[in-house]
């Protein structure tokens, strides 16, 4: 079976002011998998990440999010909306909710309305149960079943990150952004966390042998190449550094993407063995990350190709 | 050391040593005053301030009231009236200024003006525009308490991280429940904390109008019995207020820690 | 080692000289008020010098030092309550309670309200039974309220039908000035009776203090310890012939306009007119006779009686004050004529 698309950016540019930052990105995800973005800081990385939630629309291009619960309709982001879970660095939970409440917070805004909480308090209350006991269950899957009465500001930065990916899940969202999710952790903790995305990753996998939509498909930002290696089952390298000069620009028209490679995938109980990705490491350096590289864009966006090859080995089911 | 904690038990005698110091020092005052003018009625000895408690609690003769019963139920009316209209009032304008850039532009300057003038100072104004009646402390002590509070809501939404609002969005979140759900419960402990500073001022603005234009009330009797000298009846007015004002405090804390025990938690 | 020891005892000698040489400092707490302001005058044209350790011409006369204490009304009764001032501008009704704490003289009659104090109404009333079930405002417990219960005595009406609302005279003035609702009648005193006849013409006095003549009574009262203080007599003295000094200037032709704009600067702005218009209705016992005379005159004992029992009747006084009258009588209050009479005999 084809695996459908989840998102679709076509000539997305964007800049502030004079000052150009993103240029004529073009990015489709499919469904069910874990891209991991990367790219020098300061590139952009963020920037195409507000434009895929909607709070800030780019200068040019679209955005299409493709989202339904068997069949998937695409529409183009206009702004923040309930398909769209994001999971910031900082700031992520809500501080005056504990942790369950931040949980079932999406469920409350999403399935009632102001009036329907005041003038129907008492189904409301029910309904609240409900929602609770739902928002426990996601706490429980991300191993948080204990600290559901606890404030944000009880609990360390890790909880809080786990808490706030159990907040984003319990959405359904079609795509769950993640921008540095991890990136304020100690090293620890931020292993116990992408251990937890592995997790969601076999939950992929198990849907696609039973021949279901995949339930989650993550666009993760993140500074480090091993994090992006290990979690994601594609990396793709937004960059600067280019061959702009060759392709007509007198002046750097902004980041692009130049490296799209499928990456190694792991299963969360696999020792983690960052040499087995080491040349590939080498070349993202060299692609995204080195100033002075100057390669043609599509020269490394080797992912569809890989995709292919991999489909014509895999036996037909 | 600078800054290193006491006992508990230190705590507790120290504040107890403090109220002690002060009465044995008020006693002896009025000792010393009493020894120029066995009559003397600015400094009451503890006999004359007995009395004159009791003429406070009393039902009065020509009245018909207990003093400080009348007096508490009009002053407290006036200041819950006064401080509801002002939180209701501050509670839109500041949540409009926060919330759109528009009525932002427009509002902060006056309001950012007004904040610093001394509503006492405003008070002759206030009886020109809003009368002598129930209504003037009303309007007084709504207007006096306003730009302050209009200010920290206006500031506390301002205080709210953008993302919380997108990830509000991203949950689905309608407009309006972006301000009930997101901005009003991260500014109502601000605002509590912000009324508890401006309870003080706005009993100063009532107590100085019932000095002036009141028929009951603390400030009309403070000033009524101090013409007379019968400071007996001015002091315990005076330790009342104190009380009051405490109350007042300690019910706002407990308010707080019951509408927003996140804030208390070390937000 | 002699010499500062010569040189000590000489600066010790001489600061004794010195302080002997200063004459004793009284104080006299006074508001302002027509008659009153009389002594602010009296230290802007150098008669006295109201500051401590300077001496204006009557106070070198009387070897005594006045200082002068500006301050409200209500803080200047409290002054003399608590003993920070020797003697207070006051009236007879207000003085009663705090004699009961502190035994007082009154040295000098200053002047009278003779209108000063006024129920003015808007036209909505025509007679006093209009006033049945309105609120008539003004400073509650105060000669404003006697004014108020003894001309509804006059005119044969029960008081207690009445309702007295108490309110700051300048706020009961402005709120009529501005016709505020439920606002009929207030009792006011100077410059408010004026200031709102002229802002408001359709309103009428429905009765003054004119129909109780020499029953408010502005004076300076000095407590009784203070006057038993050696150069005590001497001060109080010294006050009469101040007040006499300025009335003087007063009557002169040549200094009079001068001299009524100097006492309504501060007390209102009302202009020259208006302040003629004032001193009319706070009628200046402007001589010693004048003074003598009320002193000595039956009508003040019966007065004092009357204003006594409105105090007692009102809780305005824990108990009843002894007034006596003449020089040498003994009680909370006592009327002695003997300092205007000093005053006068030293020309
Ligand atoms: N609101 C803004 N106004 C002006 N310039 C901005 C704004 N936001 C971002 N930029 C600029 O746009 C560029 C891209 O910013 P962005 O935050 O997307 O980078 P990033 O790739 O996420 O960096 P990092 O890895 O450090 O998070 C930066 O050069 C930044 O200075
Ligand atoms: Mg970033």
């Amino acid at each position: 079976m084809d695996q459908p698309a989840s998102l679709a950016i076509d000539c997305l540019s964007h800049g502030f002011g004079t000052k150009p930052v993103l240029h004529d990105v073009q990015l489709r995800i499919l469904r069910g998998q874990i891209v991991a973005l990367v790219g020098p800081s300061g590139c952009g990385k963020s920037t195409l990440l507000r434009a895929i939630v909607g709070t800030h629309l780019p200068r040019q291009g679209t955005v299409t999010v493709f989202s339904g619960n068997s069949h998937l309709t695409g529409h183009v982001v206009e702004g923040p909306g309930r398909d769209r879970g994001i999971v910031y660095q900082h700031y992520s939970l809500f501080p005056f909710l504990t942790a369950v409440e931040n949980v079932a917070f999406g469920l409350m805004l999403d399935q009632t309305n102001i009036s329907y909480r005041l003038f129907k308090f008492p189904r409301w209350l029910k309904r609240r149960a409900e929602h609770l006991k739902q928002a426990r269950e996601f706490l429980d899957r991300v191993g948080l079943g204990s600290a559901a009465s606890l404030y944000p500001s009880e609990m360390s930065g890790g909880m809080c990150q786990r808490v706030a990916v159990a907040q984003a899940l319990i959405m359904k969202p079609a795509l769950l952004l993640l921008d540095e999710p991890f990136g304020a952790l100690d090293e620890a903790m931020r292993e116990e966390l992408q251990r937890m995305l592995l997790g969601l990753y076999q939950e992929n996998l198990a849907a696609r042998r039973k021949g279901e939509l995949e339930p989650h498909t993550m666009f993760i930002v993140t500074h480090e190449l091993n994090e992006a290696l290990y979690v994601g089952d594609r990396v793709v390298g937004l960059s600067q550094y280019w061959d702009w000069r060759q392709a007509g620009h007198a002046q750097p028209p902004g980041a692009t993407v130049v490296y799209d490679c499928s990456a190694p995938i792991f299963e969360p109980d696999d020792t983690r063995d960052f040499s087995c990705f080491a040349g590939q490491r080498e070349e993202i350096r060299d692609v995204v990350f080195n100033p002075d590289s100057a390669y043609p864009r599509e020269k490394h966006l080797r992912y569809w190709q890989e995709l292919e090859q991999q489909r014509e080995a895999e036996p037909a089911p | 050391m600078i800054g290193e904690p006491i006992a508990r038990v230190w705590h507790v005698t120290l504040g107890i040593g403090a109220v002690l110091l002060l009465l044995i020092a008020y006693t002896i005052l009025s000792m010393r005053q009493h020894r120029e003018n066995p009559d003397d009625k600015t400094i009451p000895s503890w006999s004359q301030l007995s009395e004159g408690v009791k003429k406070s609690v009393e039902v009065n003769q020509r009245s018909n009231e207990r003093w400080v019963v009348a007096d508490a139920q009009a002053t407290s009316l006036r200041l819950f009236w006064g401080v509801f209209w002002g939180v209701s009032g501050s509670l839109l304008i500041g949540m409009l200024m926060g919330c759109f850039a528009f009525v932002e532009a427009f509002l902060y300057p006056p309001l950012a003006f007004l904040a610093k003038i001394p509503p006492i100072a405003l008070l002759a104004v206030f009886f020109v525009l809003a009368g002598t009646g129930e209504t003037m402390y009303v309007t007084m002590i709504a207007f006096g308490v306003l730009p302050t509070l209009a200010q920290t809501v206006y500031l506390a939404v301002k205080e709210v991280p953008a993302e919380l609002r997108y990830k509000a969005y991203t949950l689905g979140a309608s407009h309006l429940e972006i301000i009930w759900n997101v901005l009003l419960r991260h500014v109502l402990p601000k605002l509590i904390d912000a009324i508890r500073l401006q309870i003080g001022p706005a009993m100063v603005y009532l107590i100085a109008a019932e000095m002036v234009v009141g028929d009951v009330g603390f400030g009309y009797r403070i000033r009524l019995q101090f013409k007379l000298l019968n400071m007996s009846v001015v002091y315990p007015y005076i330790v009342v207020l104190g009380a009051f004002g405490f109350g007042i405090d300690y019910a706002l804390r407990k308010l707080q820690a019951f509408v927003s025990p996140w804030y208390a938690k070390g937000y | 080692m002699g010499r500062i020891i010569i040189f000590a005892v000489c600066a010790a000698a001489l600061a004794q000289t010195a302080f002997a040489a200063k004459p004793p400092v009284f104080s006299l707490a006074w508001s302002e008020y027509p008659s009153w302001s009389a002594f602010g005058v009296c230290h802007e044209t150098g008669l006295i010098n109201g500051a401590a350790g300077k001496l204006g011409s009557i106070e070198e006369k009387w070897g005594v030092d006045i200082e002068l204490k500006e301050a409200e009304y209500d803080p200047c009764i409290a002054m003399y309550g608590a003993g920070q001032t020797d003697a207070v501008c006051i009236t007879n009704m207000d003085v009663l309670n705090a004699s009961l704490s502190r035994p007082g003289v009154a040295i000098l009659a200053t002047s009278t309200s003779y209108g000063a104090d006024a129920c003015i109404v808007s036209s909505a009333i025509a007679d006093v039974k209009d006033l049945k079930g309105k609120k008539v405002r003004g400073l509650a417990l105060s000669v404003s309220e006697y004014c108020f219960a003894r001309n509804l005595q006059i005119l044969g009406e029960d008081p207690a039908e009445y309702t007295f609302v108490n309110m700051d005279p300048g706020a009961a003035a402005l709120a009529m000035q501005q016709k505020q609702a439920d606002f009929d009648a207030i009792v006011v005193w100077n410059p408010f009776v004026l200031d709102t006849l002229n802002q408001r013409k359709d309103c009428h006095v429905l009765f003054d203090s004119s129909s109780i003549p020499n029953e408010i009574i502005d004076m300076v009262v000095m407590s009784e310890s203070a006057l038993q203080k050696p150069k005590g007599k001497e001060f109080a003295s010294a006050v009469a012939d101040a007040f006499y000094a300025l009335n003087k200037r007063m009557a002169d032709a040549t200094t009079r306009d001068d001299t009524l704009i100097a006492l309504g600067e501060k007390f209102s702005n009302l202009d020259l007119q208006s302040m003629r218009k004032v001193v009319q209705q706070t009628k200046f016992y402007a001589t010693p006779e004048e003074a003598t005379k009320l002193f000595d005159s039956a009508e003040l004992k019966d007065t004092m009686t009357k204003v006594v029992d409105f105090c007692v009747k009102m809780e305005i006084v824990a108990k009843k004050p002894v007034v006596a009258f003449g020089a040498g009588a003994t009680g909370n209050l006592v009327f002695d004529p003997a300092y205007i009479a000093a005053a006068a005999a030293k020309p």
